[in-house]
């Protein structure tokens, strides 16, 4: 089976302005975060995939398949905007069903499916309302829903939890992770919002100034690093002069202190010195990087 | 003894291994989509009083022709008299209008709310392309206006058959008008489908598509009517039902020789010419009058000018539309 996705010197001009650059990667099952700055060339890249656009050169293949030209290629995957893109008038149920049979489902599969889809994103009651009567959080689910009414084996998601409040947001992230981890759908998430990816992402590509600056997996680029992270109840900078006196150098940021490059002994100093000074360590831990440290270019 | 009882299994995500049917699936929920919208199908009540009101418009003109044909009597006698005997022609030269009106007001609401919504790139990720979602946004208008045209003249075709004195003999004689009834009715039907939807393209907003497709239809015909009038020539009092040119081709025209061309660009007038051309009927605007000094097949390549530049603005315009 092809990958999933493959951009192949993928590049994409408007007018002057190079949105995409040369960019080449492969995305394989699971959840895929696309990060990147706004202007990064994400939406460039959804875009092309979907078929939407034409690539200036190089190839999109989706399955295998050029989307721009085979439009029958793009009845497997599922595309869900970050804008508004509902009708008002319609009921979901009338609108997952048109979309269902877009995607060349017959009438009564359709029909099967928006109501299961809609059951699974918890719009199980509301479905006979017309859309313009929800809110943003339905209309986000909603949104989700018509992108998996046909079982895609690839969903596009950009900035699902755009204009969601803190809980819907949680809502929102859970409802993405069951949908690759219980449905079976693989998910690209376009984001800037980095603790979206870092949470629910198994791999990552990040896109600046419309080339790949980093690609891999979650778990092996967030990897611990030398540095340790001691976090006391309070008295942070004499704790620090505590352990300046033992021979290990520790600096504060904020509450923490971070010993940048921590060896075996420096753990045991470290306890010793909460023991002398009666400090109450809280915690006292190998750092990982961040999504953010590699995003700002931080500490490898 | 056994309760009866009954448990409820939530089998969770099932994935879909039913048949897929492709684009022509596609198009076809698309296409239906379309004619709902039109006719206001599963929307409110308020959405379904205009299509309604249309449909109404359109079938009375051929419920009062058949009115005035009963009480006309002897057809046969009355048309060698000179007097008026509504036919087919007579009635697509009023539905014409009623079909403007119906493309100002349903055509913006066939087009504006996808994009109003944003609801295109949604359809066109699916396999369907920008060309399959216009072809099948004017089929589905289309076939709506055809319905329209359609229903009204059957009913002043069956009425002209059952008052007749012998309907059976009353089909023989006019067997020959089906086609030209269809023929007319889809030249209608597409053109006033392609131009409303043009301009439908261009204006999102509802009222204001409507006012322009309106206001065009009036402004532009009354000027190219006043342009085309000819002094000595297109006296309809004096001449009406009579085209004085095949008498007298000495007509005075305010702009000169070149009204006959300017003619052709009056919007009422591509499909007037055509039915008068198709039912043989004599000119019935000072436009149409002065477009009959031209050569029969000149308004046949005016009509598919005013079909095929529209079209092309319709594509244009969403060729270009960023998704």
């Amino acid at each position: 089976m092809p990958p999933l996705l493959e951009a192949h010197s993928l590049t994409k001009h408007y007018g002057r302005t190079v949105a995409l650059d040369g960019v080449s990667f492969e995305v394989n099952e699971g959840v895929t975060g696309l990060l990147g700055p706004n202007g990064a060339g994400k939406s460039t890249a959804m875009k092309l995939f979907l078929g939407l656009i034409e690539p200036t050169a190089g190839q999109a293949l989706i399955l295998g398949q050029e989307p721009y030209r085979s439009p029958e290629g793009r009845n497997r995957i599922g595309y869900m905007p970050e804008n508004e893109c509902l009708p008002r008038d319609m009921t979901a149920t009338e609108f997952l069903m048109l979309m269902a049979q877009l995607s060349g489902l017959p009438p009564s599969q359709a029909r099967t499916r928006a109501a299961d889809v809609l059951r699974h994103v918890g719009l199980d009651e509301e479905r006979y309302r017309p859309m313009h009567e929800y809110s943003t959080g339905m209309k986000q689910r909603v949104k989700l829903a018509q992108a998996i009414v046909h079982d895609p084996v690839l969903v596009l998601l950009d900035e699902p939890t755009a204009g969601l409040d803190p809980d819907g947001r949680q809502e929102m992230l859970r409802l993405v992770d069951r949908t690759a981890r219980n449905f079976g759908i693989s998910v690209m998430l376009s984001t800037h919002l980095m603790g979206d990816v870092e949470r629910i992402a198994d791999s990552v590509l990040v896109l600046e100034s419309g080339v790949l600056s980093q690609e891999g997996a979650v778990a092996s680029l967030t990897q611990e690093t030398e540095a340790l992270i001691i976090e006391v109840a309070e008295g942070v900078g004499a704790f620090a002069a505590i352990l300046a006196e033992r021979g290990v150098e520790a600096n504060a940021d904020g509450n923490l202190l971070v010993i940048e490059h921590a060896k075996e002994e420096d753990y045991d100093a470290v306890r010793d010195a909460a023991v002398d000074a009666g400090a109450r360590l809280r915690r006292l831990a190998p750092a990982r990087r961040t999504l953010t440290d590699i995003f700002r270019g931080g500490p490898a | 003894m056994r309760q009866p009882g009954a448990e409820v299994f939530d089998l969770g995500y099932q994935r879909y291994t039913g048949p897929r049917e492709g684009r022509n699936r596609a198009r076809w929920a698309l296409f239906e989509n379309g004619v709902r919208t039109l006719l206001g199908i599963g929307r409110g009540g308020k959405a379904k009083i205009l299509p309604v009101l249309l449909f109404i418009s359109a079938i009375t003109p051929a419920v009062v022709f058949v009115v005035i044909l009963a009480f006309i009597g002897d057809l046969a006698a009355a048309v060698e008299e000179g007097d008026f005997v509504p036919g087919p022609a007579d009635y697509y030269g009023i539905v014409a209008v009623v079909l403007v009106l119906f493309g100002a007001i349903m055509a913006p609401e066939l087009l504006g709310p996808d994009r109003r919504d944003n609801v295109l790139p949604l359809y066109l990720v699916r396999p369907l392309t920008t060309l399959d979602y216009l072809v099948v946004r004017l089929l589905a208008f289309a076939v709506i206006a055809l319905a329209l045209v359609y229903s009204g003249q059957a009913v002043l075709f069956a009425g002209q058959a059952f008052t007749s004195d012998e309907p059976l003999q009353y089909l023989r004689d006019n067997w020959a008008d089906i086609p030209r009834i269809l023929l007319v009715g889809a030249v209608i039907s597409l053109f006033i489908s392609v131009a409303t939807l043009a301009v439908s393209a261009y204006v999102v907003r509802r009222a204001v598509a409507a006012a322009v497709i309106i206001g065009a239809y009036i402004v532009i015909g009354g000027v190219v009517d006043g342009l085309t009038f000819a002094e000595n020539c297109t006296d309809f009092e004096a001449d009406f039902g009579e085209s004085p040119f095949f008498e007298d081709r000495e007509c005075d025209y305010l702009i000169g020789d070149f009204a006959p061309y300017l003619g052709l660009l009056q919007p009422a007038g591509v499909t007037d010419n055509i039915n008068a051309l198709v039912f043989d009927l004599d000119p019935q605007s000072p436009a149409s009058l002065a477009v009959s000094e031209l050569p029969d097949l000149t308004p046949v390549a005016a009509y598919l000018v005013w079909v095929i530049v529209p079209a092309a603005m319709l594509w244009n315009r969403y060729r270009r539309i960023r998704l």
